[in-house]
């Protein structure tokens, strides 16, 4: 940590209280306001940056993902947010004209060493999407499509209770147990995005990353995919990115602000959406900015 | 519109907002005119203006409600956050003293009804000298805690917490002084239970100024400042502005 003190964006709070940014004590290297580290991290990511050829997405930065806590990523459209997200299982490996720098690491192994196999990888760090992509099989097969290619079962009692495990875990068990053989797609949209989630769970992840995971949802879908989410954190580190600030307020522990491609400011979501130390946190999650 | 309240990209909320915080001032404005009003009728011995004080204190009633039923409104429609959330809380707050404000100004009129009303026999006017002082220093309170909220000025909050410190001691003398004229006659113990009633009302809207500096600090920095230190929070607030 050191103190930035070339910085003369000002926190205006107030006529009698002008608080600079520039002062703020923990205010680390990389510009962030706020504790990027954590006591208990999962994952360690260090001056990450990100470009898509000549255009750097992603500026140098750095922070922590707490183990069986849920981390929200707000900020506005561009502002980077999924393209950090897609960081920390490789994601961005599919993408030929992508290039990530930095260090990101999962208890304490480097996720971008070069001898690493990224589909292990994906299987520990899974991930859920904005719209629900079942394949098209059934209910049964989509989770059990994971642990077969990874060799997590060799018998079908033995599958038969993984996918049971998972489905239990996505809450979707009582309302899929006697159509297991069902098409995945023929589910609602909840549904799917929580068989989703299962299938995420059926391989043991140790992280789940979700990608704006209720944005195609209704509001009841939202609120059964909000409580998944709580009870998921006592066995797995969730990150999400969402749009929706009252979903981050009522989802996670931690939040980080992204603004064009920067971590502006992370804490404790109570503080953040309470008493947000950043004027730019401050003008977006209030509605000031878009 | 101030910075409080203003630039929201839905204009409509940044209105809202500053419609609550017109209320306040409102508010504050009448339940500081209702003390004054209600001192000045036992100043005049004039128990019908009394009476008007305490018909007009359902104004401020009126206004607690509406200010509620917009609070509620606004909270299910925007959602707010951050310094919106805080200036909503500290609407709802304020508002909540001012109305008591009101309420201890109507316990003031009502004594000048209880000394002067058809004829009963008035208090030692002696007695009542400070009820005056101490009006006079509950006022400035009240005008400086509403100034501190619609300037948001730190400074001015800061001095009216100070200020409750000397109230309360001047409450204490003044009891003391009081107990001398029951102790002088005892055919004053009447008028001075009222008299130290009275003293207490004034007391107790200092206090609810005192309240408002307070959530005007909330309100500006994020820190609740109730049953803290003053010192404290005073030397924090120096220290950022050092740093600045």
């Amino acid at each position: 940590m050191e103190q930035v003190v070339n910085d003369t964006s000002a926190v205006t709070q107030g006529s009698g209280l002008v608080v600079d940014a520039a002062v703020i004590e923990d205010r680390n290297a990389e510009g962030t306001v706020g504790e990027i580290y954590v006591d208990d991290p999962r994952m360690t990511c260090r001056n990450v940056n990100v470009y898509y050829g000549d255009k750097q997405a992603i500026f140098d930065v750095s922070l922590d993902v707490g183990k069986n806590q849920v981390i929200s990523m707000i900020g506005p459209s561009g502002c980077g947010k999924s393209t950090f997200l897609r960081c920390l299982n490789r994601m961005n490996d599919t993408i030929d004209i992508c290039r990530v720098t930095g260090q990101i690491k999962m208890d304490g192994q480097d996720i971008y060493d070069g001898g690493l196999d990224v589909v292990p990888l994906r299987a520990s760090v899974g991930m859920v999407f904005q719209k629900p992509n079942p394949f098209p099989k059934s209910i049964y097969d989509n989770i059990a499509y994971g642990p077969r290619i990874h060799g997590l079962s060799d018998d079908k009692p033995h599958l038969d209770s993984i996918v049971e495990n998972a489905l239990q875990k996505a809450g979707l068990w009582t309302e899929v147990k006697d159509r297991l053989d069902q098409p995945g797609t023929g589910l609602s949209g909840g549904q799917q995005q929580r068989l989703c989630i299962a299938r995420a769970i059926a391989v043991s992840p140790e992280v789940i990353l979700m990608d704006e995971p209720c944005s195609a949802l209704d509001p009841i879908a939202t609120a059964k995919i909000e409580e998944l989410i709580d009870e998921l954190r006592e066995n797995f580190t969730i990150a999400i990115v969402t749009h929706s600030m009252q979903q981050a307020a009522r989802v996670s522990q931690r939040t980080a602000y992204f603004h064009l491609g920067k971590l502006i400011e992370v804490g404790e979501t109570d503080q953040i959406f309470t008493a947000p130390r950043h004027q730019l946190t401050e003008d977006y999650i209030t509605g000031r900015f878009g | 519109m101030n910075e409080m309240t203003s630039g929201h990209i839905v204009k409509a909320y940044s209105a809202e907002l500053e419609h609550l915080n017109k209320l306040v001032l409102e508010m504050g404005n009448l339940g500081q005119d209702q003390l004054r009003r209600a001192v000045q009728t036992l100043k005049d011995e004039d128990p019908k203006s009394a009476g008007q004080v305490i018909d007009r204190d359902r104004q401020l009633n009126e206004i607690d409600i509406q200010a509620d039923e917009e609070i509620i409104r606004l909270i299910a429609k925007r959602q707010p956050m951050a310094r919106d959330l805080r200036d909503i809380l500290t609407v709802q707050k304020t508002v909540s003293d001012l109305e008591r404000v009101g309420d201890e100004a109507r316990k003031i009129a009502n004594l000048t009804i209880r000394f002067y009303d058809n004829g009963k026999t008035p208090p030692n006017k002696e007695t009542l000298h400070d009820i005056y002082d101490m009006s006079e220093f509950v006022d400035e309170m009240l005008g400086r805690s509403l100034e501190a909220f619609a300037e948001l000025d730190l400074d001015k909050a800061l001095e009216v917490i100070e200020m409750d410190k000397k109230l309360y001691e001047d409450f204490r003398g003044s009891l003391r002084r009081l107990s001398t004229f029951i102790m002088e006659d005892s055919r004053n113990v009447g008028s001075v239970v009222d008299i130290v009633l009275a003293l207490r009302a004034l007391e107790r809207i200092g206090g609810h100024a005192k309240n408002i500096g307070g959530f005007v600090i909330f309100l500006v920095t994020g820190k609740d400042v109730r049953h803290v230190d003053i010192q404290a929070i005073s030397d924090e607030i120096a220290a950022s502005r050092v740093a600045d």
